[in-house]
């Protein structure tokens, strides 16, 4: 068993389901010959051919009518969008055909195809390559919205995506791409879509989280069992459809909540998790719900942007505070 | 002298080339005044001067090779500090921005020696990213007995197959994917897969279909694990007998009045109210007295503090034994009030039971438990009356309290209830 880094584990992925699965394509800017900016599609071209793996023009929405195209007639294409922050001209595609397709054609037509995207910030990366809007997905019923924590997840959750008969937008968070390494088995199994990840089991409080934010969250638990509270921590992983039995089910145990999220506060997926529970959770509930995110401004560029996303130390505050209440 | 590095011209490009300076050393510039022309990979570029002042140092020649982040020129600015001239690189130096709480600048000095040690390719993006050979495994969770990875777990949930049903095949009892498939496939089987079969059917509930295994969660799981806790380390021994209640005045009431005995016997014998720790054999005696008492709820056993019971007044111990019970009924009780208490009460037998061998939780070396109140029939100056009495049994830590001490201790309890008020 290879240990992997988590853009290494989604090369995996792509390697072994071009191989087990002829309908697979890879396509996007730069992840031919270059083999991805991050990376990602590294060697894929040299082992499966440009027909295979294409390097396409710099024009996003063709990335992606092109992808609704080859999904809709039976391909499995697996679109990367350089950076999420070149992703909104794919919308339209998005939201208007790979979203509604089996809608529209009452299930004679799916779309089975996976729009990849490194998101996030921490990487000190110019303009708007560092925010986190997987929100707008999430806003959107049809489309799967997938986001892995952990090279085991990237592996498992991507071969997953791609298996998928539907659309599915798979969001990596680009700043734990290198962070650590895992054994990954790469024996093309993959891992349930649609339920959250328990992480770390606790007794006092939930901290619900997803993404590169997983790595703080954990830390925060760890520094709280230092204090006597254990935390339970949950790794959403695919923010839509959302799993909100687990969370539920998390709450009526802990009775506390605190929603971690590098995306701004207005509207996040945090927002609807906060809904969720007030709706089925509220008897549960010891004390309110509490959100740490990102704030409802711009992102900074690369100076400030760890000012920006929740630190540990937010985190334990906020756990603080809500334990406070009762 | 200002520094000023080579930014990046376009977008993820490693360096670039000198195509002409047009200041030389010396010349006098204004901001944004054109200062070179380096060339790209992508294109030629004019880099205007950043500052307006002096030109001191070029640091390098038309034709040269210049990396993004290395020196390009310096400048003497008016009322400016200089920099450093050996600066670190620019994503180095400028990057360190102290957080709120410092963490940013932690961060970043973290991330120095790890990109160092990167050997890999790691891409062609403009920035800096975290990088780690480090090896990491996630936790394997162990709830209720139910050890099982996060991985596994969600396809359980997935599958929507009950763990607490899934006999583990796995290493150390480990609940596998291939067990949680089979649980999937074959809902009703009650015997495990093949793999499992030697330790199947560990307990004969699992065979029969009247129920349902479930998790033991909350304060179930913690009266669980503190009960076994207690029943590996502590020397239990048990003393019983009656109080005899028989000249109460009217009115009194009984928790109370147990709370009060327990500081009675406390003042004789020290040692009953007390902490013992058995690993590093040592013992405190409390000089105040904080009762935990034994509440019983749907989600299991609490027990709760009473604080200062040795200096409360009947009314005020009956206020916070009502405050307490409030408390745990809402599930609003503080955690701080679940632990921290000297000595232990439980009061059973208004249920039923009349003795009992109560478990002390440590560190705590003595609880009593008050059983059903009774009629007894007492010889009294060669006849017979009927008193009204309370069982009582005392369970003692044989560790660190002697026999001769919890008995001294329950009688001084008794002549405490015998009297009036």
């Amino acid at each position: 068993m290879a240990s992997v880094a988590m853009v290494e584990a989604v090369t995996m992925a792509l390697a072994w389901e071009l191989t087990n699965d002829e309908s697979v394509v890879v396509l996007g800017e730069d992840v031919g010959i270059n083999g991805g900016v991050f990376r990602a599609t590294a060697g894929l071209r040299d082992r499966f051919g440009d027909q295979r793996v294409i390097d396409t023009p710099l024009a996003e929405t063709m990335i992606a009518g092109l992808s609704v195209g080859l999904a809709v007639q039976g391909m499995k294409p697996v679109a990367e969008a350089q950076f999420m922050g070149f992703i909104y001209p794919m919308l339209d595609h998005i939201i208007c055909h790979a979203a509604r397709m089996r809608h529209r054609t009452r299930g004679r037509l799916t779309c089975p195809m996976v729009l990849r995207a490194p998101f996030g910030g921490g990487i000190h990366a110019p303009e708007h390559h560092s925010e986190s809007t997987e929100a707008l997905f999430a806003h959107i019923p049809g489309i799967r919205v997938v986001i892995p924590s952990s090279p085991s997840r990237a592996y498992g959750l991507l071969l997953a995506a791609i298996r998928d008969p539907d659309p599915v937008v798979f969001l990596e968070p680009k700043r734990i791409y290198r962070l650590n390494k895992e054994e990954v088995e790469d024996n093309g199994e993959d891992l349930p879509l649609d339920v959250c990840y328990v992480l770390r089991d606790g007794t006092d409080i939930s901290l619900v989280t997803w993404g590169a934010m997983v790595k703080e969250t954990l830390e925060a638990a760890m520094s709280l069992e230092d204090r006597g509270i254990s935390a339970e921590v949950i790794d959403v992983a695919t923010i839509s459809p959302l799993d909100m039995d687990t969370i539920i089910e998390s709450v009526a145990k802990t009775g506390r909540c605190v929603i971690v999220h590098e995306a701004a506060r207005m509207c996040g997926v945090g927002a609807e998790i906060a809904a969720g529970l007030a709706d089925a959770g509220l008897f549960h509930l010891l004390a309110p719900v509490k959100r740490v995110t990102g704030y409802d401004s711009i992102m900074p560029l690369y100076k400030m942007e760890m000012k920006y996303m929740p630190s540990v130390k937010r985190i334990l505050n906020a756990v603080e505070e809500v334990m406070g209440i009762s | 002298m200002k520094i000023f590095k080579l930014p990046d011209l376009g977008e993820g490009l490693p360096d670039a080339e000198i195509v002409e300076w047009l200041v030389k050393e010396g010349d006098a510039v204004k901001l944004d005044d054109p200062m070179v022309t380096m060339e790209t990979a992508k294109a030629v570029v004019e880099v205007p001067s950043p500052y307006t002042g002096k030109v001191a140092k070029l640091y390098g020649q038309e034709g040269d090779v210049i990396e993004t982040g290395k020196p390009l020129a310096g400048f003497d600015v008016e009322g400016e500090e200089g920099d450093e001239v050996d600066e670190q690189p620019i994503e180095d130096s400028s990057s360190e921005t102290p957080g709120e709480d410092g963490k940013s600048r932690e961060e970043t000095e973290e991330s120095k020696p790890a990109a160092d040690v990167a050997p890999e390719d790691a891409g062609t993006v403009v920035g800096a990213m975290e990088t780690s050979n480090a090896v990491v495994t996630e936790t394997i969770s162990s709830v209720g007995g139910i050890k099982v990875t996060p991985a596994v777990r969600a396809v359980a949930r997935k599958l929507k197959v009950d763990l607490a049903l899934v006999i583990p095949s796995g290493k150390d009892g480990i609940i596998t994917r291939a067990d949680v498939e089979s649980a999937s496939r074959n809902p009703d089987a009650v015997t495990p897969s093949a793999a499992a079969a030697p330790r199947a059917a560990p307990a004969t509930g699992r065979t029969l279909p009247s129920g349902e295994w479930e998790a033991i969660r909350g304060t179930r799981r913690t009266m669980a694990r503190v009960m076994s806790e207690s029943h590996k380390q502590v020397v239990a021994t048990t003393l019983m007998d009656d109080a005899d209640i028989h000249h109460w005045n009217y009115g009194q009431n009984i928790t109370v009045r147990l709370l009060r005995c327990l500081w009675a016997g406390a003042r004789v014998e020290p040692g009953l109210n007390a902490w013992y720790d058995g690993e590093q054999n040592m013992r405190m005696l409390h000089k105040g007295m904080d009762v935990g008492m034994a509440v019983d709820t749907p989600d299991g056993l609490f027990a709760a503090a009473l604080r200062n019971v040795h200096n409360s007044s009947a009314e005020a111990m009956r206020a916070s034994i009502n405050r307490l019970k409030e408390n745990v009924n809402n599930r609003s009780i503080p955690p701080e009030d679940l632990k921290g208490y000297t000595i232990m009460l439980s009061n059973f037998g208004v249920f039923a039971g009349r003795y009992a061998t109560p478990i002390i939780n440590p560190p705590c070396v003595c609880i009593v438990a008050a059983g059903k109140l009774v009629n007894e029939v007492v010889p009294v100056l060669g006849g017979f009356e009927v008193h009204k009495t309370i069982p009582l049994s005392l369970t003692f830590d044989h560790r660190a309290v002697t026999g001769g001490e919890a008995a001294r201790f329950l009688k001084a309890m008794l002549e405490d209830l015998a009297r009036p008020e």
